[in-house]
């Protein structure tokens, strides 16, 4: 592989785009794929099967030739709102994972950068926020203030754009009460019932690492049970 | 479909490059049976046989930094190695869960 490709790709991977390498396994040679360009000489005899694995999001080799194909996909939204404690943990343990975080937070003094280097942070009500995140239903939301000011108006959102994933942090009672209000604010039962309250997988641990591990167990489980 | 992972083998792979290392890349290419990690699993090797990542569950990864540095010394750009059930004897390179895999070595430059 050569030099500049390797820096394309890192770029590539960095402004979320989705793309794929092709190799000539014969040669070493290769080249960036993406929508709607167009390859080169050594593998425009296989436009269509690289174009079928790029659609596809499938890597390997096509059959009865020597090209490999492996394709990137653009990272999940993963929108948590409350600057708190536990999402400081959440960032910490999501660095390797392919998920780009947004945090939501309309009281300034959570939503710090020098709380959350390097994350983007918004530093508004979530109504507000929302315009300025595309999101659809491969985005997933934290919710973690158990504010209804604050939580309430997020679930609605992420549940008109049916998240793929949706939880929310607080107690049994605490989620009872928000379930109750969103069914008075006109949402269905099925609704309603996507939205995992209390949030995680049940480790036993009451820390915010420990409660963070959790939420991003599920989330992670619930990735691969679409 | 979706997944969950980066391992920023490749981001690594730049680091290397620009402290003037050699870098082989090593990426599983083709997979049968039960093999530890999937089509597109990555690790780099250096000329020294420092490495990150990885294309097995620890299985061949020795194997694996012999032939990328043996790569490097006789400068060939690309090879492919496949690996396949070990022998019950220790240490003998192979996979003992049984599958077998495919592995892509280039040199980057």
């Amino acid at each position: 592989m050569k030099i500049n490709i390797l820096k394309e790709i890192i770029e590539k991977k960095n402004s979320k785009a989705e793309f794929a390498i092709v190799t000539n396994l014969k040669d070493g040679n290769s080249e960036i794929f993406e929508k709607g360009k167009k390859l080169s000489k050594n593998f425009e005899n296989h436009k269509d099967q690289i174009e079928s694995f790029f659609k596809l999001k499938k890597n390997g080799v096509i059959e009865n030739t020597e090209i490999f194909v492996e394709t990137y996909i653009r990272p999940i939204k993963v929108i948590i709102v409350g600057a708190v404690h536990i999402a400081q943990y959440l960032v910490d343990f999501a660095k390797s994972l392919n998920f780009e975080i947004s945090i939501i937070d309309p009281r300034g003094y959570f939503a710090s950068e020098q709380r959350f280097p390097d994350i983007k942070i918004i530093n508004k009500w979530p109504e507000e926020a929302f315009k300025e995140i595309e999101t659809n239903e491969n985005s997933a939301l934290i919710a973690l203030t158990h504010d209804p000011k604050i939580d309430d108006p997020a679930l609605q959102h992420a549940l008109n754009k049916k998240f793929y994933y949706i939880g929310a942090l607080g107690s049994k009672k605490t989620h009872e009460n928000r379930c109750q209000r969103l069914k008075e604010a006109g949402f269905s039962d099925d609704q309603i019932n996507s939205i995992h309250g209390p949030i995680g997988i049940k480790l036993g641990g009451r820390s915010a690492p420990e409660i963070a591990l959790s939420i991003i167990a599920q989330l992670v489980s619930e990735t691969y049970n679409k | 479909m979706k997944n969950s992972f980066d391992e920023k083998i490749l981001e690594e792979a730049s680091d290397w490059l620009k402290a003037n290392q050699k870098v082989v890349l090593a990426t599983v290419i083709q997979t049968w049976g039960s093999s530890p990690r999937q089509v597109g699993s990555r690790m780099i090797v250096n000329e020294k046989g420092d490495f990150s990542g990885s294309v097995s569950g620890g299985c061949v990864e020795s194997a694996v930094v012999r032939e990328c540095m043996g790569l490097i010394k006789d400068n060939k750009p690309c090879k492919k190695i496949e690996f396949k059930v070990s022998n019950e004897s220790a240490w003998e390179v192979g996979l003992a869960c049984g599958g077998e895999i495919a592995v892509y070595l280039e040199q980057v430059n």
